[in-house]
């Protein structure tokens, strides 16, 4: 009886264990058959699907857009359309989803279509390349897109996403702030950097705020002052950083600016967001259009803020474009017709799509017709009513094309750490050298 | 007889073998398959979806030599562990002493209030600690209000005190978790011998020295295995608090190795792999030292 127990017990234990086995077994081969017979039932009725995943996130931004282009196909097209958005809690998490399906080769875990930051497609398709389905073959007018956005998401020559917001990088000045120095926001269009920093001394001296401000962690500054110089950190695939004269001028300048309390640098990006910019601590503010809806949220400051162009180093208008983002159909995607159908009618060049985004969630259009709508022609109240919008897009029209890479964010990374070793007393020289060496090293040069 | 134990002492053999089984064949396919796969990987570099051999077959390796950010992400963490480890055990130790105390009224609140830090997660203290001392934080408020700091200073920018305040926030979080080794140690020190000492008229201090230290070396020498272990591996604070900035001034090693395989769409596992081995090398050797020097066995 004794023995009886204890051998079942022992039976028992390993049938446990073994079913545990199993049971890890058993998921993930039902995962696959469930989503094989999914893609079976995708491609047997092509009109029987009407459904697609996407991830996005911020809740402010992007996913109001992706709803506005939901609820129009939905209208127009599909009734029976339905875009179930997994929202992220940040962009990191997106691309961090994708690098973990692409490293295990298992792309189930991904959604339909994927939203994510411009600079990183290269790297991916580069990396994964069977990660992503071009968009070949979509009814988009490629011509009627702004150049310099399809830049990032084409890939010898093929197109691998449909643009959704439009990076072009803005200074929005506080007017008030600097009629209170003595100038006006015509003042600071078409300035230098040089002549910036003294108007930006005379701000701080009469108002006690920056006149510009940035996350010194996550540093953008080089990047967009170098584009509106219409120079890279990259040349021919390898990183130019020594040597580079533009380059080593915008790092001066930004220390400089550090140093004389014209630019003040966050210690992180929440510092940036809601230390600085929500804190009221500053008179300007440059970095891609998305970060209006930041600035609005400081509602006793509305009617103060009016936006133009970039400074330059040798004076002139500057046009950058920093952190768009662009939708990107995965390998996982069952319904491909579905999906590029839906990204070419909407984002492709829907009027009603990109009015009710831009009416949502503030994000702007690269597609240039649909900048002409009425929706963008319309003064905003927060920026002294002036057609900020039309603005933008006409800006966007301006930036000049220069070398990408897949290591933009690595470059950034190493770039910021030589700003703030050159403000904490390193030699820029130095700075600059270590950086380019870092870099190499991760491209395997 | 002897035939019948026999057979019983391979009945309970066979048993334990069982017994043994599942937990092995767990920690082999959880830990050891994964472990081996990895000394692979470190021998490899590329993307993660199509990784090659690295030619040379250890460039991984040698490439850390040449690699100035690793170089500083181990300085860093040394830093941490020289300083902050002996404060801590030496901390801990005396809270122990303090509470072991047999006089000591409320005995299990002032416990309770030591050993809490290590209730909260890596995440929320490391943000706690953020929040402290951001430019418009608390302690910045408090220096401000009592005169010792004329304007607000950015602790987390700085790259000296940004070191200091990880510091801290580690003793704040690890002391407690340490201290309850050394009760539970203190608790096996027959009281009578402090007795003995008090009426040889040996003082606290003498006490703490010569009694307590030399009884509680195999539980000093776990709590310091424990942390050299524990700080060598150190991530939360440093992805938390300062994001191993400013500029990478505060990254530790498994920070760095974070960065080489999710940071940024990186990806880089060969890199990341080889460094998770020269981790796991430095805290045998310290460890195997460690024993070396606390085991005074004869």
């Amino acid at each position: 009886m004794k023995k009886i127990t204890r051998r079942s017990f022992l039976a028992g234990l390993a049938a446990v264990s073994a079913a545990g086995v199993l049971a890890a077994c058993g998921s993930s081969s039902s995962s696959t058959a469930a989503s094989t017979a999914g893609s079976t039932a995708g491609s047997t009725a092509a009109e029987g699907g009407h459904k697609l995943t996407a991830y996005a996130w911020d809740a402010s931004f992007n996913i109001p857009a992706l709803n506005a282009a939901a609820a129009d196909y939905k209208e127009n097209v599909d009734p029976d359309f339905e875009l179930e958005i997994i929202e992220q809690s940040q962009s990191s998490d997106v691309e961090n989803a994708i690098t973990l399906a692409a490293s295990a080769g298992d792309y189930s875990t991904l959604p339909d279509i994927v939203l994510f930051q411009d600079h990183y497609i290269q790297k991916y398709v580069s990396d994964y390349p069977d990660a992503f389905v071009p968009v070949e073959g979509a009814d988009i007018d490629w011509t009627g897109i702004s150049e310099e956005k399809l830049s990032y998401s084409t890939i010898d020559g093929v197109h691998y996403g449909v643009p959704v917001d439009n990076g072009t990088v803005i200074f929005a000045y506080r007017t008030d702030l600097l009629e209170q120095a003595g100038y006006t926001i015509d003042d600071m269009t078409g300035i230098s950097w040089a002549d910036f920093i003294k108007v930006g001394q005379d701000v701080y001296n009469a108002t006690g705020k920056y006149l510009l401000c940035m996350d010194g962690d996550g540093n953008d500054l080089i990047y967009m002052m170098l584009q509106a110089e219409d120079a890279s950190q990259f040349k021919d695939g390898e990183p130019f950083i020594t040597g580079n004269e533009p380059l080593r001028q915008v790092c001066e300048v930004i220390v400089e600016m550090v140093q004389k309390n014209v630019c003040y640098l966050a210690n992180d990006w929440s510092g940036y967001i809601n230390q600085v910019i929500l804190g009221d601590m500053v008179a300007g503010v440059m970095n891609g259009n998305w970060i209006i809806p930041t600035i609005c949220q400081v509602p006793e400051n509305s009617g103060k803020w009016e936006i133009t162009s970039l400074p330059t180093l040798a004076g002139g208008e500057g046009y950058a474009s920093n952190g768009g983002s662009s939708l990107y159909i995965t390998a996982n995607c069952d319904n491909v017709d579905l999906a590029k159908e839906f990204l070419a009618y909407t984002f492709g060049g829907s009027t009603v799509t990109y009015d009710n985004a831009l009416r949502d969630g503030g994000v702007i259009t690269t597609v240039l017709a649909c900048g002409e709508s009425d929706v963008y022609n319309e003064g905003v109240e927060y920026f002294n009513n002036t057609p900020i919008y039309a603005q933008i897009v006409e800006m966007g029209g301006n930036v000049p094309i220069i070398e990408q890479s897949d290591y933009h964010y690595r470059a950034r990374t190493y770039m910021a750490a030589a700003i703030i070793n050159t403000i904490n007393g390193a030699n820029l020289d130095d700075e600059l050298a270590n950086a380019e060496q870092q870099i190499r090293f991760e491209m395997g040069l | 007889m002897k035939a019948n134990h026999g057979t019983l002492m391979a009945k309970q053999r066979r048993a334990g073998w069982f017994y043994l089984l599942p937990g092995t064949l767990l920690i082999t396919i959880m830990s050891f398959i994964p472990i081996i796969n990895a000394v692979f990987t470190s021998l490899k570099t590329g993307s993660s979806a199509n990784m090659k051999w690295a030619e040379p077959l250890f460039y991984n390796y040698t490439r850390m030599l040449k690699d100035q950010l690793f170089q500083r992400s181990m300085v860093n963490t040394f830093l941490y562990l020289i300083i902050e480890v002996p404060i801590m055990l030496i901390l801990a130790m005396l809270l122990a002493q303090l509470l072991n105390n047999h006089d000591l009224r409320f005995k299990g609140f002032f416990r309770t209030c030591v050993f809490l830090p290590c209730a909260t997660s890596l995440v929320s203290y490391s943000l706690i600690f953020k929040s402290l001392f951001a430019t418009e934080g608390l302690v910045n408020t408090i220096l401000v209000k009592i005169g010792i700091l004329e304007t607000n200073y950015n602790f987390l920018g700085n790259p000296t005190s940004a070191k200091i305040i990880i510091i801290i926030a580690l003793i704040w979080r690890w002391t407690g978790y340490n201290m309850v080794f050394f009760l539970a140690g203190l608790q096996n020190i027959d009281y009578s011998v402090y007795e003995a000492a008090k009426i040889d008229g040996a003082n606290g201090w003498q006490t703490f020295w010569k009694i307590t230290v030399p009884l509680l070396r195999p539980t000093i020498v776990m709590t310091a295995i424990m942390s050299i272990n524990g700080t060598l591996q150190l991530f939360d604070e440093s992805v938390n608090l300062t994001n191993g900035g400013p500029a990478n001034s505060t990254i530790t090693m498994s920070h760095y190795i974070y960065n080489n395989s999710f940071g940024q769409g990186v990806a880089n596992f060969g890199y990341a792999s080889a460094l998770s081995f020269i981790i796991f090398v430095m805290v045998a050797v310290l460890s195997f030292i460690n024993m070396k020097v606390g085991d005074k066995r004869d």
